[in-house]
């Protein structure tokens, strides 16, 4: 019996510590105060064969699209405020506008709006896993598509 | 405290023959001219005669024979495969270890669930995506199709050109739309 | 000569099932008492004392004299009794029938007659009041008042400290004494 209660007090001691480890590490990211949102435009095209070696993370995520070139355009990353507004400018007289609406079980949920000029062209709320992306393809450019990367991290 | 205060609480540890040679000696001394301490000893004595005359008794009934029987059967029965095992794990996981085991079991899975705020941008297994969730879209007019790329888990949202747009683009001999 | 316990358990340890026999029939009624006196139920009490043999041979080659063979089975015997008791769900043990079989076999006569009402009642309420302490308290006056163990052994047995038993002790006779008073 005293072998167990010492057993049992060493036991809580541990689990107590674990919890506030753990509990720790989860209030970091219950909390986010904004969302560091990341676009990467890409050119995909079929006139050649090149493949951008700074896409090489997003190879997985390209090659499915069957395109024979991909090439990086730009990459441009923003704190954005939750419920706030940053625009991200596209080629082609094209913006990105994202809006960080909410977190909710480790998802980011985005307002996006690709417009032309100050034409809409598509609207949509995703949610995506945080530090996830979802791709944005279709619009024409100098011979090719773009494909849009839109990720977002909770901070 | 009281003479009487103090030798109430020895009374006790003098019937079970736990004093000293002095203090048993100060506590019948006083018990004798006490009235209540005495009394206190008779109701104690009381209480252990009745309770083992009753267990003494009960026990009396119990015969060697029929239980030495039982007990060697017991011994002697083939056990299934699986009561020792049983036993076995019921003698490796004792209650103490029982007590440690869960809670390190449960501390290990909250961690490793945990790491990532520890150590942001690591993840079970190579991908760390999954599929986008799409709550709304409006394509304005447009064409657009949602798809879903199951080896990168990936969330594509494809914007088709209007038709004007997409003869011109075949006639720059490029796609506008993938081949999936 | 009477072989000692411990020259018994070397002979246990040895294959001799007579041996064990002999250790069996030394220490049954006295670990019936103890289980008999932690649990309700007179059958539980004899499957306890069973279980507790036969686990004491499974484990007898593990025992090796850090204490006495008797501790050693009561210890045993103790923690099969509360793990029992923990699940058990019957009503309490009527020992008003067995006690008037054990008055008439003991011939116990009171030539008082209001005595002998008055000490039945003890008995049966004696009864009632131990089934109502918890486990840890009725296993140390069990335990003291059968075996007459010191504060030490008990503590071996229960797996605590001496203070713990003699606190344990104390608070189960107040116990008894308060449940009890009107029959002492």
């Amino acid at each position: 019996m005293k072998r167990l209660k010492k057993s049992l007090s060493l036991v809580l001691l541990f689990s107590l510590v674990s919890i506030a480890v753990v509990v720790g590490g989860e209030a970091a990211e219950k909390v986010p105060q904004a969302v560091q949102v990341t676009i990467r435009t890409i050119l995909a095209g079929n006139k050649s064969d090149e493949f951008d070696p700074k896409l090489k993370d997003m190879e997985a995520q390209l090659k499915p699209l069957k395109y024979r070139s991909y090439r990086s355009l730009k990459d441009d990353g923003q704190s954005v405020p939750w419920q706030g507004t940053k625009s991200f400018d596209i080629p082609g007289g094209r913006t990105l506008t994202v809006v960080p609406q909410e977190f909710q079980n480790n998802r980011i949920a985005l307002k996006v709006r690709l417009t032309q000029g100050d034409k809409p062209v598509l609207d949509t709320t995703v949610r995506i896993t945080n530090k996830g992306n979802f791709i944005l393809g279709g619009p024409p450019h100098e011979g090719g598509t773009l494909v849009l990367s839109i990720s977002a991290a909770a901070q | 405290m009281t003479r009487c205060e103090d030798t109430g609480k020895s009374i006790g540890r003098w019937l079970d023959g736990e004093l000293n040679p002095a203090q048993s000696a100060a506590v019948c001394e006083h018990m004798s001219d006490c009235p209540a301490c005495g009394e206190e000893r008779r109701q104690l004595e009381k209480i252990e005669t009745t309770l083992r005359s009753v267990l003494v008794a009960e026990s009396a009934r119990v015969e060697l024979a029929p239980l030495w029987r039982e007990v060697r059967q017991r011994i002697e029965r083939k056990r299934a495969w699986y009561e020792g095992l049983l036993e076995r794990s019921r003698e490796l996981f004792t209650a103490p270890r029982a007590a440690w085991a869960v809670p390190v079991v449960i501390a290990l899975l909250l961690g490793v669930f945990s790491l990532d705020s520890y150590w942001p941008g690591w993840r079970f297994g190579a991908s760390r995506n999954s599929f986008a969730a799409v709550d709304s879209i409006d394509a304005h007019g447009r064409s657009v199709a949602l798809l879903r790329e199951n080896e990168s888990k990936t969330t594509v949202i494809w914007l088709y050109e209007d038709q004007e747009v997409e003869n011109e683009a075949a006639e720059e001999e490029s796609k506008s739309s993938p081949a999936f | 000569m009477e072989l000692t316990d411990w020259e018994l358990v070397r002979k246990c340890q040895a294959g001799e099932m007579d041996a064990f026999q002999e250790l069996v029939s030394r220490y049954h009624q006295k670990v019936y008492m103890v289980v008999l006196g932690l649990l309700r139920q007179r059958e539980d009490a004899m499957e306890v004392t069973q279980e507790t043999f036969f686990r004491a041979y499974r484990k007898i080659g593990s025992f090796q004299g850090g204490s006495t063979f008797y501790t050693w089975i009561y210890r045993i015997a103790v923690n099969i009794a509360i793990d029992a008791q923990r699940r058990q769900k019957r009503n309490p043990l009527d020992f008003r029938d067995s006690m008037d079989g054990v008055l008439e076999a003991q011939n116990e006569v009171a030539k008082d007659p209001f005595s002998d009402l008055r000490d039945k009642e003890l008995r049966e309420h004696l009864v009632k009041a131990i089934n109502e302490l918890t486990p840890e308290h009725k296993a140390v006056i069990v335990l003291r008042t059968i075996e007459g163990l010191s504060y030490r052994d008990i503590g071996e047995i229960l797996g605590c400290s001496e203070g713990t038993v003699m606190s344990r002790l104390h608070y189960a006779r107040k116990k008894l004494q308060d449940k009890l008073r009107t029959f002492l």
